[in-house]
């Protein structure tokens, strides 16, 4: 039997979210004991993330988030932007994974759809990177992978508001917005479920899938500390408006 | 010296913004794909400066880089990151 560590950190900021992402992966690099983690979350206050190659002024309305009071970070992973606001979010962060980086996504995104058929979701993973329930995307997810420590994050709907999504992040093509809000409703959804029925049910998504025990923890101050640090890199315009 | 930009639906979109003339000059390609390691998109944009703008010199030159600096991509291959350049020199 496998053990995975549990951590439910709540809601905090942007900035803390992708450095206590980064602070874990690193300290996992550097553990020879390192527990498979699992990490439960929200954003406070809401949220976009944009991908490590995405342009900033491309992607994001900077206004529209400072007049809406959004918080902006961008990630360590690639992927695309994304407006993290009614959602869970959790992050997993593992030294055992399959060196194919399709089978790696293929294996944790099957605990979150084992997770979710507990409690009554039939979702599927459709590569790249998504979740869908009858056909329509619930879920994105990304991963990266340092010094032999895979991190893969992602979030899970449980409301979503295209038109708002829209105010915030910029599309190609001004003309086509108005097709494009359309499309998108179309093809994405909600779980309609609690933050907390969501949670448990990943939990033992991930227990089934990795054989695993899923033992509930807290941060070591190490993490926590780390975390600190890296919170002015995920704050700086350095970081954020890199590209 | 030409500019261009290209927006290119690859598995993942590949925005590319480019300066050449007979060749490449600068290059920048943003978008929401993936590339392990991510560090390694700096040493590919920096190895296509001068390459040539054809197709199969673009995705040969891709395929070399990708090799040497042991770069894997994942949502595009070498040759649409190929005509998603090529693409931007269209207008």
């Amino acid at each position: 039997m496998n053990n995975i560590r549990l951590l439910k950190t709540g809601a905090h900021s942007a900035a803390w979210n992708m450095a206590l992402d980064e602070a874990m992966m690193q300290i996992a690099a550097e553990s020879n004991e390192w527990i498979p983690s699992l990490r439960f979350y929200s954003w406070t206050p809401s949220a976009v993330s944009i991908g490590y190659f995405q342009s900033l002024n491309e992607e994001v309305d900077l206004d529209a988030c400072k007049k809406h009071g959004v918080d902006i970070v961008r990630r360590l992973t690639g992927g695309g932007a994304v407006f993290h606001d009614s959602e869970l979010t959790y992050s997993f962060i593992t030294k055992e994974y399959p060196n194919g980086i399709h089978d790696s996504y293929h294996l944790i995104c099957g605990a979150i759809t084992d997770g979710l058929k507990t409690i009554g979701i039939d979702s599927q993973f459709i590569p790249i990177n998504d979740l869908l329930v009858n056909g329509k995307k619930f879920s994105g997810n990304a991963q990266t992978r340092k010094k032999g420590v895979l991190l893969q994050h992602g979030t899970i709907l449980l409301k979503v508001d295209v038109d708002k999504m829209f105010e915030l992040l910029k599309v190609p093509n001004e003309k086509l917005k108005g097709k494009l809000i359309s499309d998108v409703k179309q093809r994405v959804t909600a779980l309609d479920k609690s933050f907390e029925e969501v949670e448990s049910a990943l939990e033992k998504g991930f227990a089934q899938r990795f054989n695993a025990n899923v033992e509930r923890s807290e941060l070591s101050d190490e993490e926590l500390k780390k975390c600190n640090e890296l919170i002015s890199k995920y704050s700086s315009m350095e970081w954020v408006g890199r590209i | 010296m030409k500019s261009g930009k290209n927006i290119y639906k690859a598995g993942k979109l590949l925005k590319i913004s480019l300066e050449y003339d007979n060749v490449i000059r600068q290059i920048k390609i943003t978008g929401d794909f993936f590339l392990y390691p991510e560090e390694g998109i700096e040493q590919l944009q920096l190895q296509l400066i001068g390459a040539e703008l054809t197709k199969e010199k673009l995705t040969d030159r891709i395929n070399q880089i990708l090799k040497i600096e042991k770069l894997e991509p994942f949502g595009f291959n070498s040759e649409q990151l190929a005509e998603a350049i090529l693409g931007a020199c269209k207008e």
